[in-house]
């Protein structure tokens, strides 16, 4: 367990050092702007996956968290009397609140039922986003740009500065979500996601779980807004419509569910395509919708789940034990 | 950008199917190398959706413009290369791509035309990386009346709200006195455009004629499909006058709505919108005798430069300028002077300082000028009139128009009890 | 929130009738696209996110065929017809591949076809909002019904709604035809198994499903403006409808699609800022209380 720990966070730190000498390899901001988007809405399908491939939550509603993620922490830098740390803090323990709160309800219900509540919650605070004109700017988003003040030395203002910023926290949050992934709870929730009664006669509080995995990934979710905020200097009522969750669930779907950096890989994969087709023709949701049929009904999984399956297969070849060939069914990253 | 719209868009289509192949083994994004013979300009605006037309002609409006000076051998030898893309009107993307532009895509001016939520998130781009920017069609005033919002690079190119609710109101409330309207109502967009825009005329039309009294305010939905609750609640309070700052797809489905209640029989509608030429070629049944802000009209100004503006942009797009097209137009022109200027500098700050306080030709301006003022980076002198609704295209007439003085005395009060400016 | 508005208007007839009359003409359309969509899911167990897309398409046939005849009646059997045929051309194509699948592949899926339908109609029809005009036949004065007026043309797609409504509910309780569809939703295997060709069925109900949206489609082309994308709005409300109403329960799509009218109409009364974001708390009650929906009994037909 200490092991695993040590190792999460040497791979955090290992990350972090990679991506802070990347841009001296491939200069650039464009480089640097495409990095952190890709860390914004990756972290969004990270915490997606670890309800939807973990343990078998299909929400729709996810967007609801960055979109908090992105609000609260562009108002409470707004107000100008927290520093960014706390405000980032405070976020998150913010929408870890929420989650909880949305969560008690969500998680009672099972299947199709639970993907809708998810959804209807997400699109109340869509609406109230909209409503609420005078604390979040209604249609307009949050106006005037987000503050960034120096703390510790630090100072957000300067473009790598902030990229660092951003990588540190996607990587902290990565850390954290891979620690559960392999932890005994990450194992309990796969139970839960493969046979939940069997589950129960074992013992396990099946609510308590999937609440508190719900309050993890919502969690995680809003720092992905924190970024996104942080990045475009504002946060837009579209950071909570249905779409921006399609989005997340896309990136899975693209990337794969089995591995824990397949959504990453998805959301990176997206964000190419997106790129490359805007600059091309202005039919851009023509063809992604194209290679969302190409990819969704011919590899009818991600494409990191058919390498990982082709990893399984190679390793199959050279060792023989069925035991161990079952284990890898439960992937790890 | 060449004649045919379609067939640039089935060209880029085939190229574009040729870029998905290889996204995946290109890696990062493609980073453009600035070509020291060109100058290219970018923009976002809004390709597709339901506003994707008036994305269109602002890109039409602007290319009228780069592609004359083009053919006339550039600007000290130097190309201009319009770069656009579609921001399919969503702000972070809007921000995301106007970076994407200045950063991989070599542009070195932004000609911004996203609606209000989108510029005010470009905004905050241009703060960080200033080049120069115009935004072309952000009706909202307080993104550059706002001092809290000031960029020295950015700049607006359009109409601003409070200008045309000085107009709307003096014009109005001329007519309530005539007519004997006192009995109002409004139904507008539930979005900040919508209700600031509302707010604005209401306050002016009573200032110029206290005893007009609105009964009711209905905000249905920006893009809503259907006014039917709408238009029953408002045949409920039994209006004499209607103001409306619905627009575009949504006005339309409105009036036609309307026209099967009869609601224009007993009711004078004024509208901030329906003299914008796709609005006023799609209604089928047109009322007559609408009352309109103004949005484009080959009949005023009534110039010939006027006229030939709106037949090249014909020949291009097949049917008259919008709004939108000629915003755009104007900010073009506004960006290839200052360019001209600098001698091809692309420098934001040289281009900013040579924008603040100047007049341009233009055909869309009173008297044939149109001039960026220098205190808040935004145009005055361009067409503010109001006119009515005839059966017969291009379906406005009457034309009544405001001194731009009187208009500008009353934005000053404005400015100050908004606190914009002292006083 | 408005209430004193809301409570002067019903307690004046005129008011309360012409609401009541909104509350129908908004429901009956949605419950057309709605009742579709239910159909779909309760036989096919797939949940079509395309839906609004093929509103979006009977719109778009009934636009061309009334610009090319002239002849509204033409142009509604054109929208429902020609998008039966493209569901039928979609479910063979696409649909097909993902029964079964979990929810994710199938929303997915269906958010790619309605972006294609969306871009593809962009193609072909240009970026323009498009009008199709009153028909002459409805050019007429709207009808006092209790002091409230109600334009004629409203009455006709009340009706037509209505009509269809009562055709499908026949259809499915009352005919053979009805009788094995019914089967397919309980018991796909048996119904393969007595020699009746499942596939053929299942093209057949996605393309009835599909039509009740083309006509949909159609019926709101003379009102509506025309834009790719326009089924999008659709799409939520007929999926809140499906929620409330129970899914697979065409008498529940019925309830909740007049519900969602009644709350669209007296909304823009007394709390006009907030009527979508009450119908998900609305939606969010139901499934909570009785996750099935009003009307559901099992999670399919």
């Amino acid at each position: 367990m200490i092991s695993s720990l040590a190792t999460n966070i040497g791979l955090a730190v290992l990350g972090i050092a990679a991506f802070a000498i990347l841009p001296s390899i491939f200069p650039g901001a464009a480089v640097i702007d495409f990095i952190i988007y890709v860390a914004a809405y990756g972290l969004l399908a990270m915490s997606l996956n670890m309800l939807v491939g973990l343990t078998g939550l299909v929400a729709f509603g996810h967007a609801i968290f960055f979109a908090f993620g992105a609000y609260s922490f562009g108002l409470l830098m707004q107000s100008g009397s927290v520093s960014i740390p706390a405000a980032v803090l405070l976020t998150v323990v913010g929408s870890a609140l929420l989650a909880a709160i949305t969560g008690a309800i969500c998680v009672r219900l099972k299947d199709v039922y639970f993907s809708f509540i998810t959804l209807a919650f997400q699109m109340v605070f869509y609406s109230i986003i909209l409503t609420w004109v005078g604390l979040t700017g209604g249609d307009q988003g949050l106006l005037g740009g987000i503050p960034k003040p120096v703390f510790m030395g630090i100072d957000l203002t300067n473009g790598y500065t902030q990229y660092l910023f951003c990588i540190t926290l996607f990587m902290v949050c990565a850390a954290i979500m891979r620690q559960v992934w392999q932890s005994p709870f990450g194992y309990t929730l796969r139970l839960i996601r493969d046979n939940a009664t069997r589950a129960d006669f074992l013992g396990v509080n099946v609510f308590a779980m999937k609440l508190a995995v719900f309050v993890l990934s919502g969690a995680m979710a809003s720092v992905g807004g924190i970024i996104l905020a942080l990045f475009v200097s504002g946060a837009y009522p579209e950071f909570a419509f249905w779409t921006t969750s399609g989005d997340a669930i896309f990136a899975l779907m693209l990337g794969g569910t089995k591995l824990f950096l397949g959504p990453l890989f998805g959301a990176f994969l997206l964000e190419l395509i997106e790129h490359f087709v805007r600059a091309h023709t202005e039919y851009q949701n023509f063809v992604l919708g194209i290679v969302i049929l190409l990819i969704v009904l011919g590899l009818k999984r991600g494409i990191a789940d058919h390498l990982y399956d082709l990893a399984v297969k190679l390793r199959k070849r050279d060792r023989k034990p069925v035991a161990v060939t079952k284990l890898a069914e439960a992937p790890d990253a | 950008m060449t004649n045919s719209m379609k067939t640039i868009g089935r060209r880029d289509f085939l190229k574009a199917a040729a870029a998905t192949t290889t996204v995946a083994v290109t890696g990062f994004p493609y980073v453009a190398k600035a070509d020291a013979n060109t100058i290219r300009i970018g923009m976002t605006t809004i390709l597709s959706g339901r506003v994707a037309m008036l994305g269109n002609t602002a890109r039409a409006g602007a290319s009228l413009v780069f592609d004359a000076v083009n053919q006339a051998g550039g600007i000290n030898g130097k190309k201009i290369e319009f770069v656009v893309r579609d921001s399919e009107g969503k702000p972070d993307v809007a921000a995301k791509l106007t970076r994407d532009l200045i950063n991989s895509e070599g542009c070195e001016i932004i000609l911004s035309g996203e609606s209000s939520a989108g510029s005010f998130a470009v905004q905050e781009v241009i703060r960080s990386l200033p080049v120069l920017c115009v935004h072309a069609e952000t009706e909202t005033s307080s993104l550059t009346a706002d001092p809290k919002l000031f960029v020295k690079t950015a700049f607006r190119s359009c109409r601003q709200g409070i200008h045309d609710a000085v107009v709307g109101g003096i014009y109005a409330s001329k007519l309530a006195k005539e007519k004997d309207l006192k009995r109002w109502v409004t139904c507008s967009p539930d979005y900040a455009f919508g209700r600031d825009n509302t707010a604005q005329f209401i306050e002016l039309v009573k200032m110029y004629e206290p005893s007009i009294e609105f009964v009711d305010q209905t905000w249905p939905k920006l893009y809503a499909p259907d006014y039917t609750e709408s238009i029953t609640k408002i045949l409920s309070q039994q209006p004499q006058a209607i103001y409306s700052a619905l627009w575009g797809g949504d006005l339309v489905a409105f009036v036609e709505q309307a026209n099967l209640y009869r609601l224009f029989d007993n009711t004078t509608m004024f509208s901030t919108a329906i003299g914008d030429t796709p609005v006023l070629t799609a209604i089928k049944q047109l009322p007559e005798g609408i009352h309109t802000a103004y949005r484009y009209s080959r009949k005023s100004p009534d110039t010939q430069e006027n006229r030939d503006f709106a037949d090249s942009f014909k020949k291009l797009m097949g049917y008259d300028p919008t709004g939108w097209g000629w915003e755009a137009n104007v900010g073009a022109a506004f960006i290839v002077e200052a360019l001209k200027r600098t001698n091809g500098k692309t420098d934001g700050a040289a281009l900013a300082s040579e924008l603040e306080d100047m007049t341009i030709k233009s055909p869309l301006g009173v008297n044939g000028e149109i001039t960026m003022r220098g205190s808040d980076h935004t145009i005055i002198n361009y067409p503010v009139a109001w006119s009515q609704t005839v059966r017969k295209a291009p379906y406005l007439d009457n034309f009544v128009s405001v001194e731009w003085s009187k208009i500008l005395e009353f934005e000053k009060e404005w400015q100050k009890s908004k606190g914009y400016i002292q006083g | 929130m408005d209430t004193d508005a809301l409570f002067m208007c019903l307690s004046s007839s005129a008011c309360a009738a012409t609401q009541i009359s909104t509350a129908f003409i908004i429901g009956m359309l949605l419950f057309l696209v709605a009742s579709g969509l239910s159909l779909i899911f309760g036989v096919l167990n797939v949940t079509n996110f395309a839906h609004g897309g093929l509103y979006m398409l009977g719109a778009y046939f009934a636009l061309s065929t009334f610009e090319v005849t002239g002849n509204f009646w033409a142009a509604l059997v054109v929208a429902a017809l020609a998008t039966g045929v493209v569901g039928i051309i979609l479910e063979r194509l696409v649909i097909s591949r993902i029964y079964g699948a979990d929810l994710l592949m199938q929303l997915l899926v269906c958010y790619a076809l309605t972006l294609i339908m969306d871009d593809a109609v962009r193609f072909i029809y240009g970026s323009e909002y498009k009008m199709m005009g009153m028909p002459q036949v409805f050019d007429l004065p709207p009808v006092a019904i209790a002091g409230g007026f109600v334009p004629s043309y409203y009455l006709f797609m009340i009706g037509a709604s209505a009509v269809a409504g009562l055709a499908l509910w026949f259809v499915i309780n009352r005919t053979r035809f009805g009788k094995v569809v019914r089967a397919l939703a309980i018991n796909p295997k048996m119904v393969s198994a007595l020699g009746i060709n499942t596939t053929l069925l299942y093209a057949a109900v996605f393309g009835v499903g599909s039509g009740l949206a083309g006509l949909a489609g159609g019926l709101a082309a003379p009102i509506r403006t025309l834009t790719p994308g326009m089924g999008l709005s659709f799409l939520l409300d007929s999926f809140i409808i499906i929620v409330i109403g129970g899914m697979g329960s065409i008498g529940g799509a019925f309830v909740a699609s007049i519900l969602v009218g009644f709350i669209k109409a007296f909304g823009a009364i007394g709390f006009p800022l907030f009527t979508d974001g009450l119908m998900f708390v609305i939606m969010a009650i139901v499934l909570i209380l009785k996750p099935q929906g009003l009307f559901g009994e099992r999670s399919a037909l």
